[in-house]
This record gives C-alpha cells, structure tokens and sequence, in this order.
C-alpha cells in the first residue's frame, strides 16, 4: 500500500485525467516555448547507438519484444523531428548524454559499450538519482499538456526521455500484443471479467 | 429563396435542419467550416501504433492552438477538427480568461463533444423564477417533455430509469452497465448519503442501436472510446453521423459550407429578416441568402456577434437587441473540480471494452440536502478504471526487467469524481463586439466574464462532498483539484439571448422566436435562461425540435 502512496503524482493525475474523458478536464495550458521543429532531425551514428543501448535496457528483451525489437530507438527519433520543439530535443539529447558521461566517468567506456550487465547497474542508480524530487527546481509540466504542474526531478530530460521510450514501446504493436492487451474493436462492454494468471493490463492511446 | 435558413450545423443547427426537413421545408444549413466527410475524414481505424507523434499534438503546432490544446479531447489524431486559434482570434480583459473551445467544419462540436446527455427537470426551468436570477423560463418541464422524448429516441441515449425529479428518465437504450469498483461506490454513497444516487452515466451512444438508427447507416456502439476521432460505425450521436443524413434524405436540405455568416438582414417595413449575408472563408467574397425564417445556431458567442453585428436603423445596437439583452448572461459550469481516489480493498476483478461514460451522481444540494449557503446546486460525473500500465511503469524508478514485470499487473482501482456546478445568469458577464475585425473583415468579439459569489461558494463543497464520497467507498484520496477551470472550458456557454416571459429583459418567447423579430429563432446555447447543472446539448436539441415545429406551423398559419 506504501508503495501505491507513493507514486508518482503526476502519473497518477495523468492517469485521472485520461479516465476523465468527455467530463472533466484539468484546466490551465501554458504554451509551450516552441522554437522551430527541425523536421530533418536525425541522431548521428553514435547517438542513435547510444539511445538504442538506453531504450533496451530501460524496456529490455525478456519472453516478450523489448524496445529495440519494438522499433522504439527509430520511433523516438521520429518522434523527436515531427513532435519535439528544438528545445524539448535538446534537453533529450542532453540527458541521453548524461548517461554515456557517467558510464565513462566510472568505466571509461561508452554505456553503449558496457555489457548488458553493466549497463543495467549504471542505468537503475542514474534513473534513481534522475528522477529523485528536486525541493529547489522550479516546478516543471507533464508531457501531456493537461498534466499539472509537479514538483521538478534532479534531471527533467531523462525523466521526459524515460517517459517518452516507455510511452512508444508501451502503444507500441508488439507493446500492446505481447506485453499489454488491446483491442480496437472490443464490440461488447464486459462490465466484470474474472482475472486469470494470463490476465494482462489493457493498453491503448484510449481516454479509458 | 429558401422557406428556411439555419446558421449552424452543429449540435442543436443539426436539429433543426432536420426537423424543418422533415416539415417540407426546403432549408439551406450554413456552415462556416469546412465540410467532413463522415469515415473518410475520421482517424478512428488507427492502431495506436498508427497514431502519429504518439498522439500527442507536436510542440511546435501549439503555438496555433494555445486554447484548443487545453481541451482534453484534442490530440495528433484529431487536430484538424479544431480551430486554429491564431487565425480565429477573440479577446478577454486582463485577468479574466476565457476558454473558447471551437470547431469549425460541418457538424461542429456534435463531433468532438462528451455525448453526456441529461433532462433538465421541473426544478430547474422554475429556479429563475424562485430565487428571482435571471429571466423567468417562459417554459415549464411539461413543454419541453415530449421533445426530449422525441430527442432521446432519435439520438439514442443510454441510461438507467431511476424516478429521480431532478433528473428525470427518458426514452434510453440499455445503460452501460457499472464496472465492479463503480457499484462499490454506488453501494456505499448511497447507504452512507441517503437521497444521494449513483447512476450510469447517459450518453449519446447507441449501447443497442435500433432500425430507425441502422436506417441512417448507425450501428451499435463498439465500446472503442475513439469517439472524439469521429465514429465510422456512426454509433454516438453527431450531426454527421444522424441528424444532417436525417434532413438529407428527405430531398429538402441544402448545405452549403465555408460560409461565414457575417449579418442578418433586416427589413424594417415588414419588420421581418429576410436572409443573410455571408462570406465565403476561402475567396472572401460576400453573397446573400434569402428565406421565409432563419434559425440562428452558431453556438452561443456566435449567435451573439452575428445579432450585434446585424446594426440597422431599427436596431442600432444589434439585431432583435429591443432588451439590451443580447451578448449577455453568458453562463458555463463550475467545472473540473475533480477529486480522485485509489481503492486498496476493492475487489480483484477487471472488464473488458472501453465503455463511452462512467457514472453520474445527479444534483442533491438544494434537493435532498442543504445546498449551505449558496443557491442551486451541482452534480458528478466520474468513473472507475483500474490504474493503467503508466502509472505502473512511470510512477516510481526503476528500469529493466522490474520495470517489465510490474507494468504486466494490473493498477489499483482508480475512481474520480468532477463536479459540474451551476451557474447563475449575470448580466454583467458578457460578450460585445471589439474593436478589431477578423480576416473576413466581422468584429471580433471581446468575452468579459467570471464566476461570481455563489459560485465560489460552492467550490468547497463541491471539493468536500467528492472527497467524502470517495472515502465512504473506502478510497484514500490522491489528488484533488480545488481551483475550478477556465471559464469555457467547460464547453458549456449558453445564455447569450435568452428565453423569457417579458420581452423588456429577454430575448426569446417560448417557442425561441426573439420577441422583435417574429422569423428569426434561436434554439443554440444562446436561449437558455438558467445553466442547470446537467450538460446541456440535449436540452438544446428539444429546443430545436420544439421551435422547428412551431416555426413550421406559424409559416403555414401565415403568422410569419
């Protein structure tokens, strides 16, 4: 129960929000500052190794498609040249360089040159460390524009980076099939269903 | 020359093209957007790997929809049915915000809207006359019944039969069955709050659709929630999917889109309008349009700047304006006063399909209950979900396999509930014409408008009976939101040439003819004389109805 208490509270707003659907709505959009989209945007060689080593260890491959086999590394970068103000983009970019900074801090090598293991350690203490509450920062908006402003993390860019390689692994084809659940066209509203050991949690951009 | 011009082809301009249609009115739908061709134009067969950019709106494009964007509703997949709020400009006073909240192209909001669909009761269309706010309603709920039958059957609107006063039943489909967690919380806010109900949320989808609907080429509800897509099956209730295909077939109904209404023409010798200007949205250039009546439903503010900006000698401060009345009162609800709870001890058992509303908790302040010290009073709409993969996955650190493994479990139970309060008519709150012109060459309108003492009155304890709620079902509370939303934002203004009794301080008689000009007739948010606390497009619907038919009958009479 401790551990419900102490979720994130702009994931669970977020969360709220999107059950809200059609009826309520949390007010108060600031605009975001968008520089211009850079729709030639691509990550060079070495970032986009750097990111994919990232995304699979944040959403590694297990019984079921991780992030790279998913296509999250392509997506996101797609996502950071149609979605991302330049900006936004930077701040990524920053954070996912943050990481490889630390693996040669410690190790001299590259993150995306680590073994998995390796990888895995250095990614679980950088995430902590990342997304720990910062009392002094400036409070900070969500990604989706109606998520309330919330107390600052140590480093907002992973946290948004994080967040957005979850996102796209989780609406993801193999995300929703494999991991999740989805049908697009459920036809029939089951108002109970009994959950069974091979119960998974339904997915989708949908507003329930 | 048309018998009938409507401005609008939206919710409640949707509905009286119909019902004129279907009078043998030959009738011309006015749309200043662009058209839509129901399917073609929808996103709804998407995958959500589909979606672009993730379904979010791309940063850069939010500098055009710095309003729209804070709509709930809107996202990568339907960006196009908003406006662009740059090109489409409105102005507010320092310090009094105003959310408009628009969609331009035919069918209007009927295609993004919340399909929530409520009957105003006996209580309601009395207040005014009560507590003495407002104009007396020159109606009663008995006038308006058997068009919210008529309504409710055409529409389709599911819902449970409760023999409630304040909210009286309809002509409903079979409800949306509650989720376990929801009857938890019906079980116990009403054993713990005795004259306090929990009902499933009515809404515009067809949960059965039935042969008249199939005719229109609806079909039953597929429990997607894709409905601000656009519905390819037609299965929610849109001007697209039901009430335009209903005028069109009966060979009568003329549309014409991209067609900004900029004035009604008035003749002052026979004190009748006798049609309307336009302009084209793309080319700019002007035409007129001619007809025996003209229904005005271009949403309230729209309604509102057409009228003021139809200046004549006979009424120099705007058309059928004798009253001073129009522009003003404008009303929307005490809205987004949302308070959410997660349930540890709730049953361990999901569902299946993503059902189109969740619950409703009909008005009991000032009913059941002491209303404190305000007036009038408020309701819920909320609903239960168990908490998705986000939360799971972000919610907390960590990366790899854990993450993996702790987003395939399913949430807690995660239920909230939103009041929607009522709002009284302030004269005070208004819109006029500002001093600028849009690119079309129309003023454009400057909204001045906030909530007054009641309705901040209510905001506490709209907080605290959600709160108490959600605890008597054994929720711990998580969040609540004690700031109610921008004025707008709740996409429910009306009330800016209202019906009443007395034409000195109303705009409207009760057949939602203004009292000036016996052909024009009003039947959008704009004729409403109080806000009651229920979402309000089914009432503008029988209002629709209800003065097609007698608009008709007055056209035969020769009365018009």
């Amino acid at each position: 129960m401790k551990e419900l208490l102490d979720m994130d509270r702009r994931a669970l707003l977020q969360r709220a929000l999107l059950l809200a659907g059609a009826s309520v709505a949390v007010s108060g959009c600031d605009m975001l500052a968008g520089s211009g989209n850079d729709k030639s945007f691509a990550f060079q060689a070495d970032q986009f190794v750097l990111l994919s080593a990232v995304a699979g260890t944040i959403v590694p491959k297990t019984d079921t498609s991780g992030a790279i086999e998913a296509g999250v590394p392509k997506t996101f970068e797609s996502l950071l040249r149609n979605w991302a103000s330049s900006q936004t983009r930077d701040k990524i970019v920053g954070a996912l360089d943050r990481i490889d900074d630390a693996a040669r801090k410690k190790s001299s090598k590259g993150f995306s040159e680590l073994d998995e293991a390796r990888r895995l350690e250095l990614l679980k203490a950088h995430d902590v460390h990342a997304l720990e509450i910062d009392p002094d920062g400036t409070p900070v908006k969500g990604s989706n524009p109606f998520a309330p402003v919330g107390p600052p993390q140590n480093d907002p860019g992973y946290a948004r980076m994080k967040e957005l390689i979850v996102t796209l692994y989780y609406y993801s084809e193999a995300g929703l099939t494999e991991e999740l659940a989805y049908e697009h066209d459920p036809g029939v509203w089951e108002p109970s269903i009994p959950i069974t050991p091979e119960t998974r949690p339904w997915g989708g951009l949908g507003l329930f | 020359m048309f018998d009938a011009i409507v401005i609008g082809s939206g919710m409640s301009g949707g509905i009286a093209a119909k019902e004129l249609c279907e009078r043998g009115l030959k009738t011309l739908v006015l749309e200043r957007g662009r058209k839509i061709e129901p399917g073609k134009d929808y996103s709804d067969s998407l995958q959500p790997w589909e979606v672009s950019t993730a379904g979010m709106v791309p940063e850069k494009d939010l500098e055009n929809y710095p309003v729209q964007s804070q709509c709930y509703a809107m996202s990568s997949a339907n960006k196009d049915f908003w406006v662009n709020d740059l090109e489409n400009p409105y102005t507010t006073p320092e310090g009094k915000p105003f959310s408009w909240i628009r969609g331009y192209h035919l069918g209007g909001r009927s295609l993004m809207w919340g399909r929530q669909s409520y009957r105003m009761s006996q209580m309601d269309f009395e207040a005014n006359a009560k507590d003495g706010h407002g104009s007396d309603w020159p109606i009663r709920y008995d006038d308006l019944a058997p068009w919210y039958d008529h309504i409710e059957e055409f529409i389709g609107v599911s819902g449970s039969q409760e023999g409630l006063d304040q909210l009286p039943d309809g002509k409903f489909l079979p409800p949306f069955a509650m989720n376990d967690m929801e009857l938890i919380f019906k079980d116990a806010v009403e054993s713990k709050f005795p004259g306090r109900k929990v009902i499933p949320a009515r809404v515009a989808n067809l949960s059965e659709a039935q042969p008249h609907h199939e005719e229109l080429g609806r079909a039953t509800c597929q429990v997607r929630s894709l409905c601000e897509r656009g519905c390819s099956y037609g299965a929610y209730h849109s001007s697209l999917s039901s009430s335009l295909p209903a005028a069109e077939r009966t060979g009568n109904l003329t549309i014409i889109t991209d067609a900004i209404v900029h004035s009604i023409i008035h003749d002052p010798k026979t004190g009748r309008a006798t049609g309307v200007r336009v302009i084209d949205q793309n080319s700019k250039v002007g035409k007129t349009y001619e007809a025996k009546i003209i229904f005005s439903n271009a949403s309230t503010i729209g309604t509102a700047q057409i009228l003021l900006n139809s200046k004549s000698e006979a009424f120099p401060t705007g058309l059928a304006n004798s009253s001073d009345q129009v522009g003003r009162n404008i009303m929307d609800h005490v809205y987004a006063l949302s308070t959410a709870g997660i349930f540890p001890n709730a049953p361990d058992t999901y569902y299946r399909g993503r059902k189109p509303g969740g619950i409703y908790v009909p008005r009991f302040r000032n009913v059941t209950e002491d209303g404190a010290d305000f007036l009038r009073g408020y309701g819920f709409q909320g609903g239960a979900s168990r908490m998705s993969w986000r939360s799971s996955a972000l919610g907390q650190p960590g990366v790899g396999v854990e993450l993996k493994e702790r987003t395939r479990k399913l949430g807690p139970w995660l239920m909230y509930v939103g009041g929607f309060g009522e709002m009284l008519p302030y004269e005070t709150n208004r819109v006029t014409l500002g001093k600028g012109k849009d690119q079309w060459g129309i003023p454009i309108v400057h909204i001045d408008c906030e909530i007054g003492e009641n309705e901040k009155k209510m905001i506490g304890q709209i907080n605290a009976d959600g709160k108490a709620m959600v605890e008597a079902a054994g929720g711990i509370v998580v969040s609540q939101k004690t700031e109610p939303g921008t004025f707008g934002l709740g996409i429910h203004e009306m009330g800016t040439a209202r019906m009443g009794t007395d034409p000195k301080n109303s705009v409207l008689n009760k057949y939602n003819q203004t009292h000036d000009v016996p052909n024009l007739f009003i039947t959008d948010g704009s004729a409403m004389a109080s806000s009651g606390c229920q979402n309000p497009s089914l009432t503008y619907m029988a209002l629709s109805a209800r003065a097609a038919h007698h608009a008709t009958k007055f056209l035969k009479e020769g009365k018009l």
